[in-house]
């Protein structure tokens, strides 16, 4: 709206956030502080009760609101405090990554991708000039090879072992982003193809298919249940062995979920499974924003259904799914329950290190529950934050999905 | 039959089809489990996985006569229902004032929304509880009913600030001409173009509203007449036997208000709202 300012512009816009603003600040943003306060202290089994008597804690810790008639915990142990050197929850994850061989290792990483970023950038700026000079095959072929070169002179394979061997904090991160990253575009292929197909009108039984394509989503909501099976079928008595031995005469049957590889190749199966339908539905949803006329358009020069893929219909459903590929990802990065119970952090891989399909938050899972130490993961909860909070705010950079209808 | 597009169409089936074998052979899978003798979730023998082999419905009986499932199945369709409407109230007004108002703090606020799921939700639940423990909410539908809601705000207003954005602003600039305030642009303008969007929340709405179980398991452990469907499944393990062929059986008959919902809902995933609006 142009021509309005002041209080009454002021009050509209607030009346339009309110509600929203307040349930993010209550369930969302209240967690979070009452996180980092935990991460601070040295909360675990041997101390597991508030302290009411310290100002800070009276404040934060429900448990402590005289008003709601809530009474203290009472407990034979001492209560949570503050801990001495502050960040040593922190210190205890991360210490092995602050020394020297580790910080090294990981500058070589981020060196390792400069080709990478630096063909995105020339990319962009010969797609804003009036005429390339150098063709997007030439900018990326070059990167390819500036990639593969780097990754033999600068040893990088023996980096990712050492940052790897340093801490299990490093290796759960990097197997989740390499999971996250393997599940992304699988959604999105399997939703893109399958709202395409179900968008056209002349589908015969195109209600049915839309009904029967969206049903792993509903069961995921029992996902105990759905993840149980497909772990079944993955076992070495399991579905795809005995179909596999009953059609290949020499077949001997293959412990899929002890194999690193495919472990993790299933635990990703089992997720697409479950998530396609959600791209799927939001692609749907988007599609609809298309006029028909750019179709009609493109048809009259023409155009193969490649074309009007990749110059209509993509660039135009973007704003609308981006957010939902940021929020996946951020998702997925977080998801617990399936890996759990499919490989309960996956084939070890040795004492003390994480297993193959130990993700975030098994791995916190396991930490809590064997050990119960609720500071340490108050922290790691906290590190997790700021790695994805980066990440976002580096994504909304590439995406520029903050962009509201003026601009 | 126009032969020339029956070589696309025949490709789209075959696609189609092993879409439905790939969602749909597991769902098959616990149906056979839900009949089985014994609570057994699996059978080693390879017909066994294909084809129903000493089905009873006996699973199906006891879920629905013996134990409070239609109880449960009430209190999760008051809170999956009344979590949608609020979904929808709550989320439009936001993503509207993202999308076409001028403001500051508008792209903050909307960062700032994308960066708080940056944070492990299941990390939050223990603040989550007990906050509204001390709002009085404990043991109450509502309760849940908050929760599930902002656990959908964000990505709700998100979605619908997206699909605002491709609305073409003439329309509302247009009402502007012949006096629409913001309010009016919105409610009269705005949201019925974006029916697609809506559906799409609500359904996200629902679902997210229908099978959560750890907010719920903390928040409503008892008594059995209030639970919601899978506090009340899980709560039949006990430490000696997990009946398998009952979770089974439950799992199943929960699909039936989704596909209900979904199949009612997915006709507003139309397009062409916004023809003819304004010229250009």
């Amino acid at each position: 709206m142009v021509g309005w300012s002041g209080t009454r512009k002021a009050v509209t816009v607030l009346a339009f956030i309110l509600p929203t603003l307040l349930g993010v600040i209550l369930f969302n943003i209240y967690p979070m502080l009452y996180n980092v306060f935990i991460s601070f202290t040295n909360r675990n089994q041997f101390h597991p009760n508030a302290d009411c008597t310290d100002t800070l804690s009276s404040v934060i810790e429900p448990t402590c609101w005289a008003f709601t008639g809530a009474k203290p915990p009472q407990g034979l142990a001492d209560p949570f405090r503050i801990i001495s050197p502050l960040l040593d929850n922190y210190n205890t994850l991360m210490g092995n990554l602050i020394k020297p061989e580790s910080l090294t290792s990981l500058l070589i990483l981020v060196v390792w991708f400069v080709p990478v970023i630096a063909a995105l950038w020339v990319d962009r700026q010969q797609h804003r000039k009036a005429q390339r000079t150098i063709p997007t095959g030439a900018i990326w072929l070059a990167a390819l090879v500036a990639f593969v070169a780097l990754f033999y002179l600068l040893k990088v394979g023996q980096n990712l072992q050492q940052l790897t061997d340093s801490g299990a904090f490093f290796a759960v991160v990097f197997r989740t982003a390499l999971y996250v990253a393997a599940c992304i575009p699988l959604f999105l292929l399997v939703g893109l193809t399958f709202a395409l197909i179900l968008n056209n009108e002349h589908l015969p039984g195109r209600t049915f298919f839309r009904v029967a394509l969206i049903l792993p989503w509903g069961v995921s909501t029992s996902s105990i249940i759905a993840a149980l099976v497909w772990q079944f079928f993955f076992r070495e008595q399991g579905t795809i062995n005995q179909v596999l031995q009953a059609l290949i005469i020499s077949y001997k049957p293959f412990a899929f979920l002890n194999n690193n590889f495919w472990a993790f190749f299933a635990v990703t199966i089992v997720n697409v499974w479950m998530t396609y339908p959600f791209f799927m539905v939001v692609i749907l949803g988007a599609l609809q924003s298309i006029p028909k006329e750019q179709y009609e358009a493109a048809d009259v020069d023409g155009a193969s259904w490649l074309t009007k893929l990749r110059h209509i219909t993509l660039p135009l459903i973007r704003p609308a799914i981006m957010p939902a590929i940021v929020l996946s990802s951020i998702t997925t990065f977080q998801m617990f329950g399936t890996a759990w119970a499919i490989t309960r952090g996956g084939p070890i891989q040795g004492a003390g290190k994480p297993g193959a399909t130990e993700f975030v938050m098994v791995y916190a899972y396991k930490q809590v529950f064997e050990t119960r130490a609720y500071g340490r993961m108050g922290a790691f909860a906290v590190i997790i934050f700021i790695l994805l909070f980066v990440a976002t705010l580096y994504s909304l950079r590439v995406t520029r999905i903050t962009k509201g209808a003026y601009e | 039959m126009n032969t020339r597009r029956l070589g696309p169409l025949l490709v789209q089936y075959v696609i189609l089809l092993i879409g439905i074998l790939f969602a749909l052979y597991p769902l098959w899978f616990i149906f056979l489990a839900s009949g089985r003798v014994g609570n057994r979730l699996y059978s080693v023998n390879l017909p066994g996985m294909f084809v129903p082999i000493d089905w009873t419905a006996d699973n199906y009986r006891t879920m629905l006569f013996e134990i409070p499932f239609l109880q449960w199945m009430k209190n999760s369709l008051i809170v999956a229902g009344t979590t949608t409407l609020a979904c929808l109230l709550i989320c439009t007004s936001a993503a509207f004032a993202f999308s076409r108002f001028r403001f500051r703090g508008r792209e903050a606020g909307l960062i700032l929304f994308l960066a708080i799921q940056a944070f492990p939700g299941v990390l939050a639940l223990v603040p989550q509880a007990q906050i509204l423990g001390a709002l009085g909410l404990y043991g109450s539908r509502l309760g849940l009913i908050l929760a599930y809601t902002s656990f959908t705000l964000v990505f709700c207003t998100w979605n619908l600030k997206g699909y605002f954005d491709t609305i073409p602003i003439d329309l509302e600039e247009a009402g502007r001409i012949d006096g629409c305030g913001p309010v009016q642009s919105f409610l009269l303008i705005a949201l019925p173009l974006a029916r697609p969007a809506l559906a799409v929340t609500a359904m996200f709405g629902f679902f997210s509203g229908w099978g959560e179980y750890p907010l719920a398991s903390v928040l409503i452990p008892a008594p059995d007449a209030a639970k919601t469907v899978p506090v009340g499944m899980y709560g039949l393990a006990t430490t000696q036997s997990i009946p398998w062929g009952l979770f089974a059986a439950g799992a199943l008959m929960l699909l039936v208000p989704l596909m209900i919902v979904f199949t009612y809902l997915q006709q507003f995933l139309e397009s062409g709202l916004t023809l003819g609006g304004v010229k250009g």
